[in-house]
C-alpha cells in the first residue's frame, strides 16, 4: 500500500511586497515546506513504519517549486520518494485546479489507500485542497483529524469535532487533513539530509495527466491592498514598568478605552 | 453548463444556517438548501427561511457526514444553480470540495462581499491570508462560496416541506464514539475589550497574571495559536487570528505576541491596540497604538496594578 503525503512548497504572504493596487509579489519572499504540513509528513511515517507501506510526497504548483532544496527539504522528511508536477502553467492556479492536478497524480500512483494533507497552506491559507481532492477521487474526505494508525483492514483516526474528540474506523481510501497539533515532527538530522539526496524523485508533465479542464473561470476586476490601519505606534520604555504602566493607563483613560 | 438564477446552500448536518440563508437571499428571490445529516437538522432549515429543502435521508448509525459529500455534489449538479453557499467550518469544506469538483470550479474563500454584477456574480476576497483584496466575476457555471456559517438573529419564514432524495452515502468510514468535551461558551466577538497572550508565556501557571489583568481591565482573555494547539493552556475557541476569531474590540492588548500576519489579521479592526513585548523589533510595534517595550513578567503586573480601584 502506498500513503500519499499531499504538500505545497510555499512563501509565507507576510514576506511578499503588495502594491497599492493589491498586486502581490512573492518573488523576493522564501519558499519553505508550507509551515503546517510536516505534520502530515510525520502521520505517514509513523502510519507507514507499523504498516509497511511506502510513503510518497507529492506536490503541484509551478517551476519554481521544483528545485533541489525544495526536493530535499521534503525528501528528509521520511519520504520514500517525491513526485513533483511542476509546470508555470499552475502559477496562481486555483484549489480545484491543484486539487484536479493531484488527483491525476494519485491515480497514477496507483495503490495509493490514504492521501494526508496539512490543514491549510500558509501562503493561500484556505485549507481547501485537500477536501476538493477527496471529491476528486470519488472518496471519503476528513479535516481536523488528529491522529491515524493502522488496524486490521484499514485505519483508526481521531478527530476533532465541535462537541469534542471523534473516533472512526477506515475501511477504504480517505483523504485526511491533520490539526496542526497531531503529531510533532521531527527536525531532520544530517543523517536524513544525506539519506534525501539518494532517494528517487520523479517529475511528471503536466500534459501527460489526465486532468478535467476547468469550467468555471475567474475574470479579474479590480484589487487593492487593505487599508493598512492608521496606528498611532507610541512606544513606551518598559524598563521602569510602574512608571511605564502609568503612562499606558493614562493614553488609555484619554483616548476614552478604559 | 446552462445555470439557473438560484442560489442553493449546502447544509452537514448544523442547523445554524441563518448566516447562509441571509446571503443567499441577498443573491436570489429563491433559495434551497440541500441538507446532510438528521432529520432534525432538515426540519429546523425547513423553518429557517427557505424555499425548498432537499434532504438525503437519515445516516445510517456511525455515518459520518461528509460521507455525504458526492450526493450533496450529485444534488446541487442537478439543480444547476447561479451560487452555491456553504459554511467554511471542517464538513462544509467537504461538501463544497466534492460541489467544486463535479463542476469544475473553484471554492471561493475569505469572501468579503458577493453580489450580482449584471447576468454574473462578482466575488471581493481577502487572498493570501489578508494581505490583499481582489474582485473577480464568476463565468461559465456557478459560484461556489464558503462563507463563516452560524446563526446571524432567528430563523424567518413559514417551514416549508422537506424533500427526501435518494443518497448513496460512501461507507469507507465509520465513526465509533464520540469523546464529548465540555467547553464554556465565549462570545471574544462580543467583548468591548480584549486581553491576548502569546508565546512571550513561559508557563501555563503564568496566565494567572494575563487573566489577572483581564479582570482589571474587564477584558476577556484570548490567545495566539500557539497557545491554543500545540500546548493546551488556552481553548482554541479563544485563539485570535485567520484560522479563529476575527474580532474588532475597542481595546486589544496582546502580549508576548510577535504580531505576524496570521495573528493580526483578526484584530484588524479593532479600535485601539497595545502591545507588550520584551523584543524592540518585534513587528506588532509596527502594528500598535501603543506599544510597552518591556518583560511581560514585570509590565503586566505593574499594569494590573496601576488599573486597581485607588483606595
Ligand atoms: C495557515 C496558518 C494559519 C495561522 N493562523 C493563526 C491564527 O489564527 N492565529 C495566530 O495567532 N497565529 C496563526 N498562525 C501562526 C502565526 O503565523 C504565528 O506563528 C503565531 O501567531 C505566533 O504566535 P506568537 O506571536 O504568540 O509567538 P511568537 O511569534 O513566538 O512570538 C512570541 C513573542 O513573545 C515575545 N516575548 C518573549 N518573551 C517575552 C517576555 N518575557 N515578555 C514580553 N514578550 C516576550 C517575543 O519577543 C515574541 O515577539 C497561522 C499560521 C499559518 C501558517
Amino acid at each position: 500500500m502506498t500513503i500519499v503525503v499531499a504538500y505545497k512548497w510555499a512563501p509565507n504572504p507576510q514576506d511578499a511586497a503588495v502594491g497599492s493596487d493589491g498586486s502581490v509579489d512573492f518573488s523576493r519572499a522564501k519558499s519553505a515546506i508550507s509551515e503546517y504540513d510536516p505534520v502530515a509528513f510525520e502521520l505517514a511515517r509513523q502510519v507507514a513504519d507499523a504498516t509497511g507501506a511506502e510513503v510518497v510526497g507529492v506536490t503541484v504548483g509551478d517551476a519554481s517549486i521544483d528545485t533541489s532544496l525544495a526536493r530535499k527539504a521534503a525528501l528528509s522528511r521520511g519520504l520514500d520518494r517525491l513526485v513533483i508536477v511542476a509546470d508555470d502553467r499552475l502559477a496562481g492556479a486555483d484549489s480545484t485546479r491543484l486539487a484536479a492536478v493531484l488527483a491525476a497524480v494519485v491515480r497514477g500512483i496507483g495503490d495509493v489507500d490514504l492521501v494526508l494533507a496539512g490543514e491549510s497552506s500558509v501562503d493561500v491559507t484556505e485549507g481547501q485542497v485537500a477536501m476538493t481532492l477527496a471529491g476528486q477521487l470519488g472518496w471519503l474526505g476528513l479535516n481536523a483529524v488528529s491522529s491515524v494508525s493502522a488496524t486490521d483492514g484499514g485505519y483508526a483516526i481521531e478527530r476533532d469535532v465541535p462537541s469534542g474528540t471523534a473516533s472512526m474506523v477506515l475501511t477504504g481510501p480517505a483523504v485526511l487533513a491533520a490539526t496542526t497539533d497531531a503529531v510533532l515532527s521531527r527536525v531532520p538530522g544530517m543523517k536524513d539530509i544525506l539519506g534525501a539526496a539518494k532517494k528517487p524523485v520523479e517529475v511528471l508533465s503536466l500534459d501527460m495527466l489526465d486532468v478535467s479542464s476547468a469550467q468555471v473561470t475567474l475574470t479579474a476586476v479590480s484589487a487593492s491592498r487593505p487599508a493598512a490601519g492608521n496606528r498611532q505606534r507610541v512606544i513606551i520604555d518598559g524598563s521602569d514598568p510602574t512608571a511605564a504602566a502609568a503612562e499606558l493607563v493614562g493614553a488609555l483613560r484619554a483616548a476614552k478605552v478604559l | 453548463m446552462n445555470v439557473s438564477s438560484q442560489t442553493w446552500i449546502v447544509v452537514a448536518d448544523d442547523p445554524a444556517v441563518t448566516a447562509l440563508v441571509v446571503a443567499a437571499r441577498a443573491l436570489s428571490a429563491e433559495v434551497t438548501a440541500v441538507v446532510a445529516g438528521r432529520r432534525a437538522t432538515a426540519e429546523s432549515v425547513a423553518a429557517a427561511g427557505v424555499d425548498r429543502v432537499l434532504w438525503l435521508g437519515e445516516p445510517a448509525e456511525g455515518t459520518p457526514v461528509e460521507a455525504y459529500a458526492p450526493d450533496v455534489a450529485r444534488t446541487v449538479a442537478d439543480g444547476a444553480p447561479r451560487a452555491v453557499l456553504g459554511s467554511s467550518d471542517g464538513a462544509g469544506r467537504v461538501m463544497l470540495g466534492a460541489i467544486a469538483a463535479l463542476l469544475q470550479a473553484p471554492v471561493l474563500s475569505g469572501v468579503i462581499a458577493v453580489e450580482h454584477d449584471g447576468d454574473q456574480i462578482g466575488v471581493t476576497r481577502s487572498v493570501f491570508g489578508g494581505v490583499a483584496e481582489r474582485r473577480d466575476l464568476v463565468t461559465g457555471g456557478p459560484a461556489i462560496i464558503a462563507l463563516a456559517g452560524g446563526d446571524v438573529g432567528d430563523p424567518s419564514g413559514a417551514a416549508v416541506p422537506v424533500e427526501e432524495v435518494t443518497a448513496n452515502p460512501l461507507t469507507t468510514g465509520r465513526l465509533t464514539g464520540v469523546r464529548k468535551k465540555e467547553k464554556a461558551p465565549v462570545n471574544l466577538g462580543a467583548a468591548r475589550t480584549v486581553v491576548a497572550v502569546g508565546r512571550g508565556l513561559k508557563a501555563k501557571a503564568d496566565l494567572a497574571l494575563i487573566t489577572g489583568l483581564a479582570d482589571a481591565i474587564g477584558g476577556e482573555l484570548a490567545c495566539s495559536r500557539p497557545l491554543a494547539e500545540g500546548v493546551d493552556w488556552i481553548p482554541k475557541e479563544r485563539n485570535v487570528g485567520i484560522s479563529g476569531q476575527q474580532i474588532a474590540p475597542e481595546l486589544y492588548v496582546a502580549i508576548g505576541i510577535s504580531g505576524q500576519l496570521q495573528h493580526m489579521v483578526g484584530v484588524r479592526d479593532a479600535g485601539v491596540i497595545v502591545a507588550v513585548n520584551s523584543d524592540k523589533a518585534a513587528l506588532i510595534f509596527k502594528q500598535c497604538d501603543y506599544g510597552i517595550v518591556g518583560d511581560l513578567y514585570t509590565v503586566v503586573p505593574a499594569l494590573t496594578a496601576a488599573l486597581a480601584p485607588k483606595p
